[in-house]
């Protein structure tokens, strides 16, 4: 897949005394069709990160590239294919959603009637057509966060940077919007860098995830594979007879184990696991109820926010 | 009535914690100041003229002026502001929206709010007072348009200051066009300021379409030679206060334009 945006060795500096480096050298890129989630804990660079892509931070440092063009020497050019939505911005209130929308319509070239006829739809999609004519003042927060949705990509953009999109939602309409930015990348093309607190959405939605921390990127692969870095797969078994010989083949392989009552949690690798219920079978151990826990990223996350307490 | 001292105490504290705000210190100190400066001077002046012609039409002539710079200034800052307000800075510069075209876009609604503004004040004038902004003639246009220049200039200024340090300065947006008032001689000629006064007042060039606005309404021809001074002037002060805007806003993109939301 072609590349549609690389920054390359991008830093901040906030002036001051000392200096604070809140981006220090992140490289990166983002391929077309590829929804790409940029994660930390606060204050490891994230919103600066996007705050610097769109042009509205300078960067101290590095390059943004966007289709091949400097973002620096051609911003207005290159910002025509690219939106932006927060939870942390909103529109002016009032302003209809409608008022608003062609307002940002022209603001990307197009004219009245073009932006109806690409916003409604939108509108429609997440439920809010029915507010089309009223302020955006009487809007609910979590509606306020659709708009900002619908303005971000009824202008059909070939990259969309969403700064935690669903971070003020109930969890079906977190869900819903994920299946929209799914929907987008499927049946547009469309590019997403996606910052969120909810380690399950990346999990679910995102190619691929970098993870910052001070500034720094210090993973850049699959949520599953990160996850899958710092975490095994947690075996839980109810036996109500023969513990000690399912301890015992634990320990005779090398697993870490927790008993609880009845209730054995054993940590070991996906692959690891048929061998070991196979042996537990062989063994005579008889157990009447079985989960299977993966890996996941809260657990990469909740590692890389001890460490940095730890650090601190 | 049972009153809690204490929750009474707790109001008064919710309040006067807030003085050290410039904008509650400029409420205290800035706009008295002001008055007394503006209408301290212009009743000296008219205290001291036996018999000025004209005297209500020169103040209610000179007062409309005054609206023109005023709007010319606040039409600017005034729509930079909404954005904060509305925290919606940060999506209308992450668009491909260019700075000189939000400049143009803001002077454009800026012109037509001025035009119903004076309409407006000209008819209230007319009905109330029974005076005749006009009787200035022709000369009204240029004139607007002079005032109305250093009105984007100081607009310029305090946009200036304002998208850089944001919403604790924003009654800059307000007091700017104040500070050269006394300075431009609105209501009274230039000489009933001290000397020094004086020096500044002939540096800016609203000082020339009032005196030159005076002099219309004494029954003078077109001071054509106060139109071409102010006009220089206008044209370094709204290169000066552009290039001011322009430096502050990229200034402010190094600290990000988010802070300001």
């Amino acid at each position: 897949m072609p590349i549609v945006l690389s920054a390359q060795d991008l830093k901040k500096v906030y002036p001051g005394d000392p200096p604070v480096h809140a981006v220090n050298g992140v490289t990166f890129e983002l391929k077309e069709r590829e929804i790409l989630g940029l994660l930390g804990p606060n204050g490891s660079g994230k919103t600066t990160t996007i705050q610097m892509l769109m042009g509205t931070l300078s960067h101290t440092a590095g390059s943004i590239i966007y289709f091949g063009k400097d973002l620096t020497e051609n911003r207005s050019e290159v910002m025509q294919h690219v939106a932006f939505a927060s939870t942390y911005t909103s529109l002016p209130w009032l302003l209809t959603l409608a008022e608003n929308l062609e307002v940002f319509g022209y603001l990307y070239g197009m004219n009245r009637k073009e932006s109806f006829a690409a916003f409604e739809p939108l509108l429609e999609r997440f439920g809010i057509i029915d507010k089309k004519n009223h302020r955006v003042s009487t809007l609910s927060a979590g509606q306020v966060t659709r708009l900002m949705l619908v303005k971000a990509f009824f202008i059909k953009p070939r990259i969309v940077l969403l700064d935690e999109p669903t971070a003020s939602l109930d969890p079906d309409i977190a869900h819903d919007i994920c299946n929209f930015i799914l929907e987008q990348r499927d049946q547009h093309g469309v590019s997403i860098l996606f910052t969120s607190h909810k380690m399950e959405e990346v999990m679910a939605i995102c190619d691929r995830a970098i993870f910052l921390k001070q500034g720094k990127i210090i993973a850049d692969d699959t949520p599953r594979k990160l996850a899958k870095s710092v975490s095994t797969f947690k075996l839980k078994l109810t036996i109500p007879d023969g513990m000690k010989r399912a301890t015992a083949l634990a320990e005779q392989r090398g697993y870490k184990y927790v008993i609880e009552h009845r209730s054995l949690e054993i940590m070991l690798e996906e692959e690891n696991i048929p061998p070991f219920l196979h042996a537990l079978s062989h063994a005579g151990v008889c157990y009447v109820g079985i989960k299977i826990e993966e890996p996941s990223l809260e657990d990469f996350f909740l590692q890389i926010a001890r460490k940095e307490k730890k650090s601190a | 009535m049972n009153m809690s001292w204490s929750r009474i105490k707790g109001v008064f504290l919710r309040y006067f914690y807030t003085l050290k705000d410039f904008h509650q210190l400029s409420d205290l100190f800035y706009w008295p100041l002001v008055d007394i400066l503006l209408w301290g001077l212009t009743s000296i002046w008219i205290q001291h003229q036996n018999n000025v012609p004209n005297l209500p039409l020169i103040l209610m002539t000179a007062l409309i002026f005054w609206q023109v710079t005023w709007r010319g200034a606040i039409g600017i800052s005034f729509n930079l502001l909404q954005e904060f307000w509305h925290r919606n800075l940060v999506n209308l510069f992450s668009t491909p929206l260019k700075l000189s075209e939000w400049i143009c876009g803001t002077l454009l609604l800026g012109f037509c709010k001025l035009f119903a503004s004076i309409a407006f004040g000209i008819l209230v004038v007319y009905l109330l007072y029974a005076l005749n902004v006009f009787t200035v003639g022709w000369a009204f246009i240029p004139f607007a348009a002079l005032l109305f220049m250093f009105g984007w200039s100081v607009g310029f200024l305090s946009s200036g200051l304002i998208i850089y340090w944001g919403n604790k300065v924003e009654m800059f947006a307000w007091m700017m066009p104040f500070l050269f008032a006394p300075f431009s001689a609105v209501f009274y000629p230039v000489d009933v300021l001290p000397w020094w006064a004086q020096g500044i007042a002939w540096c800016l060039p609203t000082t020339y379409v009032f005196e030159g606005m005076r002099q219309i309404l004494a029954g003078g021809v077109f001071p054509w030679s106060y139109f071409w001074i102010s006009l220089a002037l206008n044209c370094v002060f709204i290169y000066l206060a552009i290039l001011f805007f322009q430096t502050m806003f990229k200034k402010s993109l190094v600290k990000g334009l988010a802070r300001l939301e």
